[in-house]
């Protein structure tokens, strides 16, 4: 048919249609438009068939709106316009968007991160294809406390178990020596200190599964001295050669080196292993292992076992109980001279089943020597954080949308009198706020990938968010997590603003519904309870870390420079240490086998004398300057006397020593002195030990730990077994008054390194300071205040926002009232209380609920640490005060400013 | 509307698609029910109810059968379908049976 000039009817509904009808309608709709069009025209002119052309669009628009939401393609309408809406929303109303982005922005980046944290920490070791097969054997602390766990065992653990329990398809040893001396041969002979050096039983990589670059794992440590070496270390030895066949060579003693041929190189260990090796040599070449393999109380062995397939775990934890009393009597007679029974003395040896994947994380052991360890209860305490920071900002979305939505009631009254129905207005709004979440989740992971680099410092992390970008669970995961928050925090506004009844909405109505509500109150009053219980949480760790950094340890633990592995430099050790007494830098300088805090050595000793309690002693091996060095207090007796050629086989205790071993406290020694008695080995053949002194108690382990006992032992004790073994320390004492600045601290250094280089230049240079070490002891806990600190923060900040988006709601609100409050006669100082204390009120609901809570977590936190700070009443004051003053702060913004609004202004309008 | 029954204008519609076998469409059906009873109807308010009728399942629908007079546009040509015929069915027989019930002479009680 002729097309005819278009009218300008025609066109009006031509652009209506373009509007209103989606694409897939348009065929159908615009046929039985020009039908009806053409019908009229033949029957009753076409004057009447243009002016109906109008009114049958605009008819028939509402004809096709109005189908049920089965209809596939109507929504696309509806979507449009949605969004559309959205979007003006978004714009019209800057200040409450910025908020909402912002809060919804941070908390989704702190839940990103610590889930990051906590995906990292409980997700080590998965890597191993039979994981979930390998089990490590723990045993009791038979050497102090019975009742904890402790990760290594005696090798005669493994051999029992090869032989008595057939569930277990391979079951492999791991020793970790600590710090080792390794040198290539060759004339130059570069020497490397390795803390990472294993040595392992043949088949430990049919338990652990390590991709091998070259090399057989099958073989690599069948034979004695052979190596396997990380592709790291084959670098750093080898550079780009073949390490392949190469020989390094071990240091046993001053004297002797053992060759060691590199038969495998393997991939680097993944970060996520709770074991860390760079070297991993075949235990078959220490000879000790010859002679002593079924012992069973050289623990220092981790014993892990790959259970067949389809074994029954609960009756082999039960079968394997059998196993020290069949193997270990053997031990104890031979060893301790004692019946295993008498031994045990009522303990009970128990051989514990040890999942793989628990390994990293588990609390009981809560250590092993072999890589890192976590702490569950920090992975714990960050999914807490976690969860409710993100709480808090879905909170302030839910607050801020449900405010605002007496702004879009009318919006709504109009949708629903057009004919859109609540379930669409519902999905209206929650498509809305996923769309927030949406943007907000993008620009939470721009935030993440931001400060990855600055949150993995501080927790000492290797996090990676791109990596997980690629994962696919992770996407479907955060994917599911957008649309999860949308629904919910779109939710509350969803339900809430769709129930609106139209010809209230529109009759302006729904303002004074709207005002208390009590579930906006609530929300308040649980995010301000979690800031504040945060915020006094975080002052007692904060008070904790603080209070055991300055505490007094016993010691004078400031400015002492320790040289580590002293004992390289063999009997020359004396010739550095009188270079270095004659220094004015140094007030003294002394010699030692370990340092504190980390005396952790010790032995069973007893009183001499018959039914004396056979007890743990820590020892400290130390010359007679090491003690007056640390400027430990004696409270009785003398220190050792060095011309005094008989003191070296004496020894001197602390009072908890004098105290377990049956000599009573300080008031008791008028009478009866521990000084001139004798201390034995518990069952040992060596020599009764004089006491010559008794030193008032310090902490040489962290101070996490009470006080144990110890036993200080001369240094040339050449009668007790450990007699010059072991890595030696060289302490030495700056003088404050020399020694000024870290400049000039730098000159010490640099010159005790020379010296050190004349006596031997093969010398690895390593040192220490002292009180560096024992605050090392709480790094995890520093690590854990600091981060935490930044949690605290945050939450804190998204309260306020949500307070300050709620404060600028109320206010608007009310301006008409508080304008007419002013022109009743009250000034501006009057409104502003008025309009404070309603948030004022629940911000001290919020404090009343937050005290008790905040005192029980501080209580059981406290409750970990051996010395720790009081609960003081001052902190909560002081953490209400502060909660009250910034609430106070963001609430006045808008108070003062809707108070002194000019009532002109608001009133004028209506 | 999740009720099993159909109103007095679904009824009209859905009878007007029975007779106009194969070419029912929004302006035939328009036009079938005004001539039969004898009012005018929106257009507007035939399509709301055919769209109501097929989510219903009571109808259904394809797009066929394009004319010179609606500008080489197809129409969405709709037909009943079996559950149509029970309802319609379903609201005859009420409307028999209760006829049947009423006495010969109205009583004014």
């Amino acid at each position: 048919m002729k097309k005819e000039p278009r009218s300008s009817a025609h066109r009006i509904a031509d652009w209506l249609l373009d509007r209103y009808v989606a694409t897939s309608y348009r065929e159908e709709f615009l046929g039985d438009l020009e039908e009806s069009y053409e019908d009229r025209k033949a029957s009753r002119g076409k004057l009447v068939a243009d002016v109906l052309y109008l009114f049958d669009t605009v008819h028939l628009i509402y004809g096709f709106s109005y189908t049920n939401s089965n209809y596939p393609t109507r929504h696309t309408m509806f979507t449009g316009n949605m969004l559309r809406i959205a979007w003006r929303n978004a714009i019209r109303q800057k200040q409450f968007t910025i908020l909402n982005l912002l809060g919804l922005t941070i908390g989704i980046a702190t839940c990103l991160a610590i889930g990051l944290y906590v995906y990292d920490e409980t997700t080590f070791d998965t890597f191993h294809p039979n994981g979930e097969r390998i089990y490590r054997v723990n045993q009791p602390m038979i050497w102090g406390d019975w009742n904890t766990q402790f990760a290594a065992t005696g090798p005669g653990v493994a051999e029992a178990l090869r032989e008595d329990v057939p569930e277990f398809e391979q079951v492999t040893r791991i020793y970790n020596p600590g710090e080792i001396t390794v040198r290539i041969p060759g004339k130059d002979a570069a020497q490397f200190m390795e803390s990472e050096f294993f040595w392992a039983d043949q088949n430990v990589f049919s338990v652990f599964v390590f991709p091998f670059l070259k090399g057989d794992p099958a073989t690599a440590l069948h034979d004695p001295n052979s190596l396997v070496i990380t592709e790291r270390t084959s670098r750093k030895y080898f550079g780009a050669n073949d390490a392949l066949g190469k020989v390094v060579e071990i240091k046993v003693n001053d004297s002797t080196y053992i060759p060691y041929t590199v038969k495998g190189v393997m991939a680097d260990i993944p970060l996520k292993s709770h074991l860390q090796f760079d070297m991993l040599g075949s235990l078959n070449t220490i000879p000790l292992m010859k002679t002593g393999s079924s012992t069973w109380i050289w623990t220092i062995f981790a014993t892990y076992g790959l259970v067949k397939e389809g074994a029954d775990i609960t009756a082999l934890r039960e079968k394997i109980q059998a196993l020290p009393p069949k193997w270990a009597p053997a031990t104890t007679e031979r060893v301790f001279n004692q019946k295993f029974d008498a031994y045990l003395a009522g303990k009970k040896w128990t051989l514990y089943l040890e999942p793989l994947c628990d390994i990293y994380l588990a609390s009981s052991p809560s250590w092993h020597r072999f890589g890192p360890s976590g702490n569950r209860q920090f992975v714990i305490i960050f999914s807490v954080v976690g969860t409710l920071v993100l709480a808090l900002s879905c909170i302030n979305f839910m607050n801020l949308s449900t405010a605002r939505a007496s702004n879009r009631a009318k919006e709504v009254g109009v949708r629903k009198v057009l004919g859109s129905d609540k379930r669409l207005l519902v999905w209206q709004f929650i498509a809305e706020s996923t769309l927030y979440v949406l943007a907000a989740t993008i620009m939470a992971m721009l935030v993440v990938q931001l400060s990855l680099n600055a949150f993995n410092v501080l927790a000492d992390k290797h996090l990676d968010l791109l990596s997980q970008l690629r994962d696919p669970w992770f996407v479907g995961v955060l994917l599911i997590f957008v649309l999860a928050l949308g629904a919910l925090a779109g939710s509350y506004p969803a339900f809430y603003l769709s129930a609106f009844k139209p010809a209230e909405t529109l009759k302006g109505k729904v303002r004074s519904g709207f005002k208390r509500s009590g579930i906006r109150n609530g929300l308040v009053v649980f995010q301000f309870t979690v800031s504040i219980a945060l915020i006094i949480c975080t002052f007692f760790v904060q008070r904790q870390l603080a209070y055991t950094s300055t505490m007094n340890v016993g010691i004078a633990k400031d400015h002492v420079l320790q040289l580590h592995y002293m004992d390289q430099l063999g009997d020359n050790v004396e010739v550095l240490k009188n270079q270095l007494s004659d220094n004015p830098a140094f007030t003294n300088v002394g010699l030692s086998y370990t340092t504190p805090p980390n005396v952790w050595e010790g032995d069973r000793y007893k009183a001499e004398g018959p039914d004396k309690p056979v007890v743990d002693l820590g020892y400290l091996r130390a010359d007679e300057q090491y003690l007056p060095l640390l400027g430990v207090e004696f409270v009785a007796g003398r220190n050792f006397d060095p011309t005094n050629a008989a003191d070296k086989h004496k020894i001197i205790l602390n009072e908890e020593a004098v105290r377990i071993l049956g000599w009573g406290t300080r008031e008791q020694w008028m009478n009866d002195s521990p000084l001139g008695k004798h201390v034995v080995q518990a069952f040992g053949k060596e020599e009764k030990l004089e006491v010559i002194g008794v030193v008032k108690d310090f902490n040489f382990n962290s101070m996490k730990e009470k006080i144990g006992p110890l036993l200080v032992m001369h240094r040339d004790n050449n009668l007790h077994w450990s007699y010059h073994s072991g890595p030696l320390y060289l302490s030495a004492r700056l003088n404050p008054a020399v020694v000024q600045n870290s400049d000039e601290m730098q000159n010490i250094i640099d010159k005790v390194q020379k010296l050190v280089k004349a006596i031997n230049p093969s010398v690895v240079f390593q040192y220490s300071f002292m009180d560096e070490e024992y605050d090392n002891s709480f790094r995890t806990e520093r690590r854990m205040g600091a981060v935490l600190n930044i949690f605290t923060l945050l939450a804190v900040a998204i309260a306020c926002l949500g307070l300050f988006g709620l404060a600028a709601f109320a206010a608007e609100q009310r301006l008409k009232e508080l304008g007419i409050r002013k022109v009743m006669g009250a000034n501006v100082r009057e409104l502003v209380f008025l309009f404070s204390s309603e948030f004022t009120r629940l911000v001290l609901i919020a404090i009343v609920l937050a005290m008790p809570i905040a005192w029980l977590l501080t209580d059981r936190w406290l409750s970990n640490f051996a010395f720790h700070t009081p609960i003081e009443v001052w902190v909560f004051v002081v953490a209400a005060v502060s909660a009250l003053v910034i609430a106070g702060l963001t609430i006045s913004y808008q108070a003062i400013a809707a108070a002194r609004t000019n009532p002109v202004e608001t009133l004028r309008n209506e | 509307m999740g009720n099993k029954t159909i109103g007095e204008f679904e009824e009209l519609v859905l009878l007007a698609v029975c007779i106009l076998e194969g070419n029912a469409y929004g302006i035939t059906v328009k036009n079938e029910v005004e001539k039969h009873s004898n009012r005018s109807i929106l257009l507007g308010a035939v399509h709301i109810t055919l769209y109501r009728l097929q989510d219903k399942g009571l109808l259904k629908s394809e797009l066929a059968g394009a004319s010179a007079k609606r500008g080489d546009r197809r129409k969405r040509l709709f037909r009943v379908t079996r559950k149509g015929m029970e309802y319609l069915r379903a609201a005859q027989e009420v409307r028999q049976k209760m006829w049947g019930l009423i006495p010969r002479l109205s009583t004014n009680a």
